[in-house]
């Protein structure tokens, strides 16, 4: 089975919010749900005008971790919220109670209330409606016209997103609360 | 096979149930009841049509005034549970009297808990077939909701056996109620405790903090219970209890206010973000300093001072103020723990950055939560119609 992590050159974003968009049209994330599912950051630049630092212009485009260590599933009372065999972070509607208990435990502001089930729910890499069809595309990543998005397994030393994380540096989000994030952030 | 014989109650026509003394303070009480539940009636009618969109909480503040009256009622109920066991269970001689009508109270108190969390959770039928079906062991709010439904169960046999006379059987499930519901209180606090997001609210502070919160509240309450009861004029082993109720009231607030001192201090040393600026704009908001500190501690603290624990009946009325400090430690307790962003970049774009989260309570949220207070005065006003909740004077010996 695989272990599906994205890493994101977010030095190319432009902002063009196309990842949020085709999210939402896949997922079904309804209208007034900005910033819920996926989201681009968008930090100040430093500097004073007209002395702005060109470096510091940079978008952070971010969405669910898939934490190898989710703080989110160790706290769902029902179980609801799991690993699948891909090692992505899932929630099954039928078992969530709404207690939004894995809303105050996620670090990242991930998960928001879908209002079609009354459940909790977050972005689960597409399992829906691609990994499950042997895909291996999550929507953000195929529409995203800078290529930002490096989206395959971590387990294959021969995927991209293996190959990029050898030759680059990267960060992650947070790392110090123990939740080993598989979302990279290549600089 | 006569129900009198099994649980002895007082037999009630329509009539001598709804007849009581018609003195300002009972109308008063009986109106402001029946407004209070029937706000909470409209309130639970707008929740169940809208969800809950007619509540103020927002995805990062997901827990509003709901949560904070929940933890509010459970606190209350665990507090009368202590404070009666100390008599019944410890046998110390001036706590005797108070071992029914605490316990009732700690029933009620926790129904009205349920029955207020009930229109928080938004599944809660689903919630009581999964937590049997796939337990989350890892999962504070499973611990919490699981005792605390041993510890109702636990309770009510208490009382069952305490208005039996049975003292051994009460003792037994007094003290089986007692340890199951210091740990589901415990567990209560490390809801929030476990939070590893959360520096503010994250480590052991929380769960010890309940039950001493606990047992101040189970303090106040029975102040207020037999203030109430005996309108203030007391018989003597009543006022022994009141004296001796006092003392350890006292005791309580210091170490209460010490361990304040202690956590406001650590989380503001060192400037740690997320903590530190957490904790100075709770420390600079009115809902702690002057709910939680003046009214939840210092009024109360000082009237114990000044009069050695004498002022019976100024307690009573300071357990007011203390009531509304408690609820100022649920509402802050809940809400600063969602204070910081946890994903601050997010927000810059659309929005002028907060510094903090901002909630406010909606009309409908005020309206449950004060309500459920109607309610429990109007389960309290049952209960003691039906049962016989004083002492038998050879009890207070
Ligand atoms: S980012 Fe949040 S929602 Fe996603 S796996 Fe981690 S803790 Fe859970
Ligand atoms: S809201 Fe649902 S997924 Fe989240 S902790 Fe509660 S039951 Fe689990
Ligand atoms: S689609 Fe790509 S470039 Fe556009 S906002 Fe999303 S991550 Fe940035």
């Amino acid at each position: 089975m695989a272990r599906y992590g994205m890493a994101l050159d977010y030095k190319s974003c432009i902002n063009c919010k196309a990842c949020e968009s085709a999210c939402k049209e896949e997922n079904g994330i309804l209208l007034g749900a900005d910033k819920h599912r996926i989201w681009v950051g968008v930090p100040e630049m430093e500097g004073i005008f007209p002395n702005l630092s060109i470096g510091s212009s940079s978008y952070a485009p971010s969405q669910c971790q898939q934490c190898d260590n989710a703080p989110c599933q160790e706290v769902c009372p029902t179980n609801a919220t799991y690993y699948d065999d891909n090692g992505v972070v899932r929630v099954n509607p039928e078992q969530c109670i709404l207690c939004t208990y894995c809303m105050q435990a996620c670090p990242y502001d991930a998960r928001y209330i879908d209002d079609r089930t009354m459940t909790v729910d977050k972005c689960n890499f597409c399992s829906d409606t691609r990994l499950i069809n042997g895909e291996t595309t999550t929507a953000c990543q195929a529409t995203c016209p800078t290529k930002v998005r490096i989206f395959g397994d971590l387990d294959d030393p021969n995927s991209e997103i293996s190959q990029v994380l050898r030759d680059r540096e990267h960060y992650s989000l947070k790392t110090h609360l123990g939740t080993k994030p598989k979302l990279y952030y290549l600089t | 096979m006569n129900l009198n014989n099994i649980l002895p109650y007082k037999k009630q026509t329509l009539k001598s149930f709804f007849s009581f003394e018609f003195t300002t303070a009972n109308v008063v009480m009986f109106l402001v009841s029946i407004a209070l539940v029937t706000a909470m009636f409209y309130g639970i009618g707008v929740y169940l049509a809208e969800g809950h969109h007619a509540y103020g909480v927002t995805r990062d503040h997901a827990w509003g005034l709901l949560i904070a009256m929940y933890v509010f009622f459970v606190v209350s109920s665990t507090g009368l549970c202590i404070m009666s066991s100390i008599g019944h269970v410890f046998n110390i001689e001036a706590f005797k009297i108070i071992g029914k009508r605490a316990i009732v109270g700690a029933i009620i108190m926790i129904l009205v808990g349920f029955s207020v969390i009930a229109f928080e959770i938004g599944h809660p039928v689903r919630m009581v077939i999964y937590n049997i079906l796939t337990p989350g062991l890892t999962s504070a709010i499973w611990w919490m909701g699981t005792l605390y439904g041993m510890y109702l169960f636990f309770i009510i046999l208490e009382f069952f056996f305490l208005n039996n006379n049975n003292h051994k059987y009460s003792t037994i499930f007094g003290l089986a109620g007692l340890v199951v519901g210091l740990a589901a209180h415990s567990n209560l606090g490390a809801v929030f405790g476990f939070l590893v997001a959360r520096p503010f609210a994250n480590g052991p502070f929380f769960p010890l903090y309940f039950i001493l919160s606990a047992m101040v509240t189970g303090s106040y309450l029975l102040f207020l219970m037999y203030g109430w009861r005996y309108k203030m004029k007391f018989p003597p082993e009543v006022e022994t209890f009141l004296y001796t109720l006092a003392k350890v009231l006292g005791l309580l607030l210091a170490v209460l206010i010490f361990f304040e001192i202690w956590r406001m201090l650590t989380a503001i040393y060192g400037n740690m973000p997320e903590r530190a600026d957490v904790a100075m704009h709770t420390l600079t908001s009115a809902n702690f300093l002057v709910g939680e500190v003046l009214l939840g501690m210092l009024i109360p603290f000082a009237i114990i001072i000044y009069s050695k624990g004498k002022a019976a009946k100024a307690l009573v009325y300071a357990s007011i103020t203390g009531m509304v400090g408690i609820f100022w430690m649920r509402y802050d307790l809940v809400h600063d723990t969602q204070l910081a962003h946890m994903m601050p970049l997010k927000i810059k774009e659309y929005a002028v950055t907060t510094p903090f989260v901002e909630y406010t309570p909606t009309l409908v949220e005020w309206m449950i939560s004060l309500g459920a207070l109607g309610l429990a005065v109007m389960m309290y006003y049952a209960a003691d119609k039906f049962f016989d909740l004083d002492h038998k004077s050879e009890e207070s010996h």
